[in-house]
């Protein structure tokens, strides 16, 4: 147990002393920092913008399009701040498209202060034959905005028809007003307050972050190995350590690594969505801004869930990808016999992609079974609909016997690997030491 | 039971291609420094990687201690110096002499102690926070010879332990050596530099091509090295002296170093008739002197003719 710790032990201090890993588990939380209050900064900036109604159209229909403009907000609250200031230009007389062109003039224009034009609608009579508006602006590029400014006039000219078609104004207001669909997860018979949009996002952010790890910290452990027959020190160690011993230090060293930035990680993620109120107040961002946070809510179990099936995955794909390294010579040759391992790696993430739709169908509960998919397919439909205590612990043990059944595979492969010198091992040659007492 | 700590038995390995070590049988009794040489090729790291259990036998067996435990079992009584040197290139010298005395089972803090001590003791003191890799190749090779004594081995052995060390370096790592078979440790080291060895070792095995072709202790090798043996040397025009050397009725092995010379006298020659031949080619004598062989001439005697056409491929796993 000493010699293994020995090697865990120089393996995670060789490594968590590395600059690349110093700033890689810095560099997380800046991220997610980052992610968390630049978009708080980015709305408290937001101008209202000007809008100009340049109005073409007969009756009222340019000033209805104006009065629904004006009426927006930015949330459905009415107390936020609304959208655009608005004011009608009539083209009557002129030709519209030169209107039109001085207006455009006036876009992009700070000097210009409050008269600044930032986007313009054209209202034609035409827009109620051919339900067709224009809009020209410097931010048709963002599709948050091209949605809310589409919604409103969509309402406006509907409004329009109908009042033509001599609906009473009463009727009108109860009928086009928009439904709202108020999402909320339900998890474990009780509602959570959270939107159905957060959990995809976790979900989503968990599956990454399970691939990239498992991927990332795997080859490490596969380098490693090589470097060590190409350093010759392999003797050194194979003469004091078993191979057994030297691919669990190995292995539990690299994977502890792992964590431990993932924790760091984790953990920030958790401290930032658990305080997200606190942080936004100290921003001046409204609550409204706050839950738009793109930083989902994490509860301590889906956390745990997650946690647990890395180390499983890890420890299952390691010892794979350190049996790899122990048959090759060099690090170019693991890329093409580790191919085999990572896309197993890519078949996970693609399950996963497929179970975000329907977390808990026959596909999910299989997949929750089997050794290599089980690490990504688990912890993400956990997090989209929580499993049964029952199911967890089935796919926990599946896990469980996978990771031993693959340990018990390298530890052979290594075995006779580490001293092989020379040319690459064939697939053939592993199998045969498989099988080889 | 003889108090052998290494014997091996009639070992064959071969390798895809060639046999690298062929029916070799050797003892190394307690408390010796016992020489494993060799040209290059000859099966000497084979060997020495067989004894460690790091690679087995095709044929034949090897015991330890006297008892049935193998090399990697008992490597906590054993201390290795592979051919191939190989550390961790961005770990601390400390760090790393401490890693691998705790791999053979030594506490942290043991091991830190035994560390320092060794290398204050090699001279690398100062170096305990040096990255392996800012020391030089020499600084390194003494690195990791510590690291196989840290946990005070009853057997060690060394492949190859002096090669590309200077003469400074080469000689602590002697004292070294020969401190550790004052303390009745046994210590094998193979080499091909003979001048070591003879000043050394207590007893030697010569192979070649996989085949022991000497055996014995120093005395024992030297006497069935056999023959009467004359040693020269030259201050003045040695070239003239080739003819002379060069005649098979005086001379029936030489080995010719320039301004020194060794030859084993034919049979039924007269040194007498040599010195007067030599002092007539005009060359000038500084030295005539009839001496034991010395193990260098008696390994060109027994391996020279065959080392010189060893097969490249010999090379493969050395």
């Amino acid at each position: 147990m000493h010699k293994i710790w020995a090697v865990v032990r120089r393996e995670f201090v060789e490594r968590a002393r590395t600059r690349a890993f110093v700033i890689g588990t810095i560099l997380g939380p800046l991220m997610m920092g980052a992610l968390f209050v630049l978009p708080i900064l980015m709305q408290r900036n937001t101008r209202v913008k000007n809008i100009i109604v340049l109005d073409a159209a007969q009756g009222g229909f340019g000033a209805r399009v104006e009065t629904a403009l004006a009426a927006a907000r930015r949330s459905e609250k009415p107390d936020s701040p609304k959208r655009y200031n608005v004011s009608r230009v009539s083209a009557e007389g002129r030709s519209l498209d030169q209107v039109r062109d001085s207006l455009v003039a006036r876009t992009d224009r700070r000097d210009l202060g409050a008269d600044q034009v930032d986007g313009i609608i054209v209202v034609e009579e035409s827009a109620l034959t051919r339900d067709t508006l224009s809009y020209f602006g410097a931010n048709v590029g963002s599709p948050a905005e091209m949605g809310a400014l589409s919604r409103t006039l969509r309402q406006a000219v509907l409004m329009e028809k109908l009042t033509r078609e001599q609906i009473s104004p009463q009727v009108l207001s109860s009928v086009v007003k928009p439904i709202a669909l108020q999402t909320q997860r339900i998890s474990r018979g009780k509602l959570t307050g959270e939107s159905g949009e957060a959990s995809f996002a976790l979900a989503y952010a968990m599956s990454f972050v399970l691939y990239m790890a498992l991927l990332i910290y795997g080859m490490q452990v596969m380098t490693s190995t090589v470097e060590e027959k190409t350093n010759r020190i392999n003797e050194v160690l194979v003469s004091s350590l078993t191979p057994f011993q030297l691919l669990m230090g190995k292995v539990l060293g690299v994977g502890s690594v792992g964590l431990l930035q993932l924790s760091i990680w984790a953990g920030t993620a958790y401290l930032l969505s658990s305080q997200r109120e606190r942080i936004g107040r100290m921003l001046g961002a409204g609550s409204e801004a706050v839950a738009a946070m793109p930083i989902p809510v994490i509860p301590a179990e889906t956390f745990a869930v997650f946690l647990l099936f890395f180390v499983l995955g890890f420890l299952f794909y390691a010892a794979a990808y350190a049996a790899v390294g122990s048959a090759c010579n060099t690090v170019q040759e693991t890329q093409q016999v580790s191919a085999p391992l990572t896309i197993l790696i890519v078949v996970g993430l693609m399950l996963m992609f497929r179970l975000l739709d329907e977390p808990s169908g026959t596909m999910g509960r299989i997949m929750s079974l089997v050794p290599p998919f089980a690490p990504f397919v688990t912890p993400v439909r956990n997090s989209l609909s929580p499993l049964s205590a029952g199911d967890l612990a089935l796919s926990v043990l599946a896990m469980v016997l996978g990771v031993l059944a693959m340990v018990w595979v390298a530890g052979r492969i290594y075995r006779v690997g580490v001293l092989m010198y020379g040319k690459r091992a064939s697939f053939a040659e592993m199998f045969r030491w498989i099988r080889a007492s | 039971m003889t108090d052998a700590v290494v014997r091996v038995e009639n070992v064959t390995k071969r390798f895809s291609g060639h046999t690298a070590v062929r029916d070799l049988s050797l003892e190394i009794p307690r408390g010796v420094i016992f020489g494993l040489l060799g040209p290059n090729g000859a099966g000497k790291s084979t060997t020495i990687r067989m004894i460690m259990d790091i690679i087995e036998p095709d044929e034949g067996r090897i015991s330890l201690f006297g008892g049935p435990g193998k090399g990697r079992e008992l490597s906590a009584r054993i201390g290795f110096l592979p051919e191939e040197r190989g550390l961790y290139k961005k770990m601390k010298v400390l760090d790393h002499l401490v890693f691998l005395a705790e791999i053979k089972g030594l506490s942290t803090g043991t091991a830190r102690k035994k560390a320092g001590e060794w290398l204050e003791r090699l001279g690398l003191g100062d170096w305990a926070d040096k990255k392996v890799e800012d020391l030089s190749k020499g600084m390194q090779q003494k690195v990791q010879f510590t690291g196989t004594l840290l946990h005070d081995p009853e057997l060690v052995l060394l492949d190859e332990p002096f090669s590309g060390l200077d003469p400074v370096n080469s000689q602590i790592m002697k004292e070294v050596v020969i401190d550790l078979a004052r303390q009745g440790r046994t210590v094998l080291f193979s080499t091909h530099i003979m001048e070591q060895a003879e000043k050394m070792c207590e007893r030697v095995v010569i192979i070649s091509r996989g085949r022991k072709v000497v055996d014995g202790t120093m005395a024992e090798v030297k006497r069935e090295g056999g023959g009467r043996h004359v040693a020269l040397a030259f201050h003045r025009d040695p070239a003239k002296a080739a003819a002379v050397l060069r005649d098979r009725a005086h001379v029936a092995n030489l080995d010719d170093s320039g301004a020194t010379a060794e030859l084993e006298l034919a049979a039924g020659a007269d040194p007498d008739r040599l010195l007067a031949d030599l002092v007539r080619s005009g060359v000038g004598i500084s030295r005539f002197a009839i001496v034991e062989p010395s193990l260098q001439s008696i390994f060109i005697a027994k391996v020279g003719a065959e080392a010189a056409t060893a097969p490249a491929s010999e090379g493969h796993n050395a």
